[in-house]
């Protein structure tokens, strides 16, 4: 077909319901603000990994949803979350992104979570045990007891990762995603694992753009180094397998590293149980991936900030009893593909960039296709077809018209 | 290399400028022939997020070679990358055969094609602050760069770069 006029820019594809979305669900500042209450502040984020606190009385603080957190762990051993709040007057507690409780702060004693501004303090299971002038100030009208932390739920699960959810009542982690992390759990659970690597991105795009790069394995044809690696019978016979509450496996293939001049097999270092140059990934609902390569794991988290703009966190990670020269190898297996100067990242980075830069917010609605069908292998488009059914759930809109309620696909099927 | 030590400490700035030079032009081939055969370079930063001293990229001599080679092959952002360095310290080994020295530098990335360049294209951003730390080795005819690790203040990296810095 030639190219359109406007009206036939605008049309429906000639695919089903369900094959494509209207790009305000990527765009539309009110979708945005129901995004982060229906459901970031609904779901379980992996906010770190445990290796981040490996001491008793170290923290880490980040957020969900625009909402402080800290993680810590306690004496007792046990990582706890909070938010990141004083009871008192709203200060963020901890400023600092790691560190240790066990020395004190100009404000407070060791051993306590200090809020800087008025000396109230916390101990690691979230009490308040200690406000300055107490009596003189609240007399018999408020006391420590009234003021402890916002307690999150936290657990540590799946490989070492701290899962924290803002819901007092969120779906059971285990049943959230216990079964996409089956085809890992016995590599990820075999052993201690440690992060090595740590670093952000802010990019102005839609964080569900970066998840369906995630998601999608279509866009090999922008990496030179997955085609050489890749293209071959096995490659295109990898599955997209959906679970249930949006979340999509992709299977694995053996890699041929060596196809790519001045790469190596990734064998000798492989993790547990993972057979040799052995490729995963888990792509969780909404937005957070687990990628296994062989030697090296990857974490992706995002952080949504605007309908336009996105925090995403990478992490690498190695087995914790890795030796020195066992470490840097897997160091450089990670980071010569998804190290921020890494052959694949910055490509895949600049293409959700260049999709950002074409949905702004107020840019006009079009027809964003996801309607590749090629047996759920691994360039069907499966997975963002069943990522965006659970985002209407969520948020009770038709990705295809953001602005009408919710239809369960075989309902949407017969209103056509 | 009968230059007394303030002539070679000169040498060796001239070198790290030269350099400069020649990667803000993209110039890799030339850039590399500034290095030794034992050269081998290594981007890092120490990340208080998880406590630990990070390697962003490293190799040797031959792997840079490699990459550049292949550069076409990628697709990239071709946002030219300025840096600006300034030579802090340059210390000579008591045998004359090496010399240590330590830059400080800060990148800016004339933007061309990494958004919409309609909009963004000839601005000009921040993309990186650090320090060159590089070793050198000094013969009686020329100076070669053996090590140089780009210890990076960032770890905001947005989109990254396939470029050596």
């Amino acid at each position: 077909m030639p190219a359109k006029n406007h009206k036939q820019w605008l049309a429906d594809p000639p695919l089903q319901p369900g094959e494509w979305v209207d790009s305000r669900v990527y765009s539309d500042p009110r979708i945005f603000e129901d995004e982060l209450k229906n459901i970031f502040r609904r779901t379980w984020i992996p906010v770190c990994h445990e290796s981040e606190l490996p001491n008793l009385y170290d923290f880490r603080t980040t957020s969900i949803a625009r909402e402080p957190i800290i993680v810590c762990r306690g004496p007792d051993n046990e990582v706890r979350a909070f938010l990141n709040v004083c009871a008192h007057r709203g200060m963020i507690i901890e400023r600092r992104p790691s560190g240790s409780f066990l020395d004190g702060q100009p404000s407070g004693n060791p051993k306590r979570m200090t809020c800087m501004f008025h000396a109230w303090q916390y101990d690691l299971k979230g009490n308040c045990v200690y406000i300055s002038r107490e009596k003189e100030g609240y007399q018999d009208r408020l006391c420590k007891e009234n003021v402890g932390l916002r307690r999150l739920r936290c657990e540590v699960k799946f490989g070492g990762f701290v899962w924290v959810s803002l819901n007092d009542n969120p779906i059971p982690l285990e049943e959230w995603c216990g079964k996409p992390f089956e085809c890992l759990r016995k590599s990820l659970e075999a052993e201690p694992l440690e992060v090595f690597h740590y670093h952000k991105a802010i990019i102005p795009t839609n964080y569900k753009l970066w998840h369906d790069t995630n998601s999608e394995f279509y866009h090999d044809f922008m990496h030179y180094h997955n085609r050489v690696t890749g293209f071959n019978d096995a490659y295109f016979g990898r599955k997209n397998e959906s679970f249930e509450h949006g979340h999509v496996v992709v299977g694995t293939f053996e890699v041929n590293y060596d196809k790519y001049e001045g790469f190596e097999s990734r064998a000798a270092l492989s993790f547990p149980y993972l057979p040799p140059n052995q490729w995963y990934m888990i792509d969780l609902f909404p937005g957070m991936n687990f990628n296994l390569r062989g030697s090296a794991l990857r974490c992706d988290v995002v952080t949504p900030l605007a309908p336009d703009k996105v925090m995403i966190e990478f992490r690498g990670l190695g087995l914790k009893r890795d030796t020195e020269e066992e470490r840097q190898t897997r160091v450089n297996h990670h980071n010569s593909i998804w190290g921020p100067f890494g052959r694949n990242l910055h490509e895949d980075l600049l293409g959700v960039t260049g999709q950002g830069a074409t949905m702004l917010p107020g840019s006009e609605p079009r027809r964003i296709l996801h309607g590749r069908r090629e047996n759920q292998t691994i360039h069907d488009e499966n997975g963002m077809r069943h990522y965006y059914s659970e985002w209407g759930k969520w948020m009770n809109r038709l990705p295809r018209d953001p602005a009408q309620p919710y239809l369960a696909p075989a309902a949407a099927d017969a209103a056509e | 290399m009968t230059r007394n030590g303030a002539d070679v400490a000169d040498v060796v700035r001239d070198t790290i400028y030269r350099a400069t030079l020649l990667l803000d032009d993209q110039k890799w081939e030339q850039w590399l022939d500034l290095c030794d055969d034992s050269f081998h370079y290594a981007i890092k930063s120490f990340s208080p997020e998880i406590n630990r001293d990070m390697t962003y990229f490293q190799g040797s001599r031959k792997d840079l070679a490699t990459m550049v080679k292949l550069l076409p092959k990628h697709n990239t952002d071709h946002s030219p990358l300025r840096r600006h360095t300034t030579v802090y310290t340059v210390d000579v080994a008591d045998d004359g055969k090496t010399a240590s020295a330590v830059s400080s530098f800060v990148v800016y990335q004339n933007l061309l094609d990494g958004v919409n360049s309609h909009i963004d294209a000839g601005e000009s951003r921040l993309f990186l602050v650090g320090r060159y730390i590089d070793t050198l080795k000094l013969e009686d005819d020329q100076v070669r760069f053996i090590k140089r690790e780009v210890r990076l203040d960032n770890r905001r990296l947005d989109k990254g770069s396939h470029w050596p810095i």
